[in-house]
């Protein structure tokens, strides 16, 4: 009862019969998002960014535990996660940095590159839905540190259709690293 | 009588020469130095008492975390009896972590280099063939458990110390008790946390974190000016304050005790005013605990909470209830009242600690946690709003996260490590009339005797003969 109302709504199954082949059309849209989406966070382009999103998107970034084999199912955190989000608050996120001149930690703003790969793409139970899995590996610089964040992680992400255009309604990354690198989650995933 | 000791540096340098207790200035050195941070290791994170564990994240017999106290990693267990241990995750035979996992439940902890077994309370249960006593003949048994650290549980919070015959828990608590007794001990079911904390490391010193997060609250109007602008304090046009300037929010009393331990008291009658429109004059101290509850309560917990405390601690609470502490060296909380968007207000009620990690880096731990009672709809809303306003990609505190690198890269300068940071701002006040509650006390804006006290039992520490 109390983890059902800590937690997020679980995301739709992935189901292998319904993968959607590499190359087709509704996948090739699909990945065309991703990395537009990719293009548009690396170069700031918040407002456009968050035409994104469907009102009610849930936005997730789970803790990871280091744990045993046999145990994998407890390695992921959902209920006090690293961000734990909605559309309101997305968007506050996002005004905090348009809006404000006082954001500091993402102004002057990190350097990132957000790198997409290994994109699958199932049908769910609803029509206009589909469940989209991929890797990113997000590099992060700022100032003039001679080093990068690195974030690799593990997205698993629901793209609405409506009418011609895709948007984000649900996202939730699994970050490879229990005790994360980088010192504040400032920037999107 | 406890004796003293300067102790110096190899360039000759002494802890005396770092920090002038008359101007209240310290060398920025400071927060960098590789010296001074193994002293602090041995001087302050072997010898107070740090916080470590919520009892509520090992609430089973055998359930165990790993945690690090200072620079040594302990495993906080509990036994067979409900008994919490921490004992030091070094195995007696040739030094592995006995236990590599973040957090697990077993009777037996088993070494996986050469299989030696320990109990929850460290004791040394035995190793592999034992026909060979691989353990040998010349150390007994008990001789061959691990290190056992002293445990003190306070309001659900574990604590532990090396210091095995110095100052209790209440002792190192000190005056701050009294107060901090309103936070953690204030209903009788007690707290829990919501679930296991956030970790992420941030190069920089510890102490850059903790002495801010000895209450400074100076640091908002600029730093979190945008919490003014558009976030949860944001003023509508015409309220007090104006625009995005939170400087009256910055207004209360301050308290801060010989220990280090230090906190902001908020004025609640000026929020109950602005949030629920009641005159706070024509209220009692119960009746306004009732109307605003604070963080985690309902108005029908407030009598269990009134009931468990002295009228003077409920008089401090109703009236200037503290918002934002720390526990010296390490530790930080927050009982924050933030407001909503739809008029309403959410309580926010989390745990920092600044886990040493070197001289430029520490690990952030946050804790995020709601009293047992707290309804569940309270709690899965004050853990969303906690975590969007703190911790790993909190609003709040990710700016926080991009002062301290700065700091700690600036002291390593030739010029700059002798650049002092400054604790001159003093309250002038005194405690404001009827004030019930002990230890330091000033009114009025924030000001940095909180801090400086941080600074005080740092050096007090540092030169104390071991």
């Amino acid at each position: 009862m109390l983890a059902h109302l800590l937690e997020p709504t679980p995301l739709p199954p992935t189901v292998r019969s319904n993968r959607l082949p590499v190359g087709s059309p509704l996948y090739n849209e699909c990945v065309e998002f991703l990395i537009d989406e990719a293009e548009m966070l690396d170069e700031l382009r918040f407002a456009e960014w968050s035409q994104l999103l469907t009102q009610d998107i849930e936005y997730n970034v789970p803790q990871r535990l280091t744990r045993p084999v046999r145990m994998q199912d407890g390695t992921i955190i959902r209920t006090v996660q690293h961000m734990h989000d909605n559309h309101a608050s997305l968007m506050l996120r996002v005004r905090r940095i348009t809006e404000t001149r006082s954001a500091w930690c993402e102004d002057p703003p990190s350097r990132t590159r957000r790198l997409v790969s290994n994109v699958r793409v199932y049908k769910t139970d609803k029509p206009n839905e589909f469940k989209v899995q991929s890797y990113m590996l997000l590099t992060r610089n700022r100032f003039d540190f001679d080093y990068f964040d690195l974030i690799p992680c593990d997205r698993h992400d629901v793209l609405r259709k409506d009418g011609d255009s895709l948007q984000l309604a649900r996202r939730e990354v699994l970050i490879d690293q229990s005790v994360l690198g980088t010192p504040n989650l400032g920037i999107f995933l | 009588m406890l004796t003293r000791s300067n102790p110096v540096l190899a360039d000759g340098t002494k802890i005396s020469d770092l920090i002038n207790l008359d101007t209240r200035e310290v060398k920025m050195r400071v927060l960098s130095d590789a010296e001074l941070y193994q002293l602090e290791m041995e001087k302050i994170f072997a010898k107070t008492w740090i916080f470590l564990a919520h009892e509520t994240e090992i609430p089973n017999s055998g359930d165990f975390v790993q945690r690090d106290m200072g620079s040594d990693s302990v495993l906080v267990t509990r036994d067979r009896e409900g008994q919490v241990h921490v004992v030091l995750n070094v195995c007696t035979h040739r030094g592995m972590k006995v236990s590599t996992l973040d957090m697990g439940n077993t009777q037996a902890h088993m070494c996986i280099y050469h299989g030696w077994a320990f109990k929850p309370n460290g004791d040394f249960i035995g190793a592999p063939v034992d026909k060979e006593c691989m353990h040998g003949k010349m150390k007994s048994k008990a001789e061959l458990s691990l290190t056992k650290a002293r445990v003190s549980v306070y309001g659900g919070m574990i604590f532990a110390t090396w210091n095995i015959e110095g100052p209790s828990f209440d002792e190192f608590l000190g005056d701050a008790k009294f107060y901090y007794d309103t936070m953690w001990c204030r209903t009788t079911k007690g707290m829990e946390v919501l679930g296991p904390p956030q970790r992420f490391i941030i190069k920089a010193n510890w102490k850059t974190a903790a002495e801010q997060g000895a209450c400074d609250g100076y640091h908002t109007l600029t730093l979190h000016r945008w919490l003014g602008e558009i976030g949860p304090y944001a003023k509508k046009p015409g309220a007090e304050g104006g625009g995005a300037d939170l400087t009256p929010e910055m207004y209360g009393v301050e308290v801060w005790t010989d220990h280090g331990h230090t906190m902001r008291c908020i004025d609640l009658d000026r929020k109950v005013r602005r949030i629920t429109g009641q005159d706070p004059s024509e209220l009692t101290p119960e009746q306004k605990l009732a109307v605003l509850p604070p963080p985690g309560l309902t108005p029908e917990m407030i009598p269990d909470v009134v009931s468990r405390l002295s009228p003077e601690q409920v008089q401090v609470m109703s009236s200037n209830p503290p918002q934002v502490g720390n526990f010296f060296p390490n530790g930080l909380f927050e009982f924050i009242y933030l407001p909503t968007a739809d008029g309403k207000v959410t309580g926010a009620m989390a745990l920092h600690t600044y886990v040493p990690m070197g001289p430029d880096k520490f690990m952030f731990m946050n804790w995020i946690l709601a009293e047992k009672d707290t309804p569940p709809e309270q709690k899965a809303a004050m853990l969303r709003i906690s975590c969007q306003l703190l911790g790993t990609s909190g609003m709040v505190e990710q700016d926080d996260s991009d002062t301290w690198p700065h700091q700690t890269i600036v002291s390593k300068g030739a010029m700059s490590r002798h650049i002092t940071l400054k604790y001159q701002a003093k309250y002038e006040t005194g405690k404001p009339d009827g004030w019930p509650g002990p230890g330091h006390v000033g009114s009025g804006f924030t000001k940095d005797d909180t801090n400086w006290s941080f600074w005080q039992y740092w050096h007090e520490l540092m030169t104390q003969a071991s």
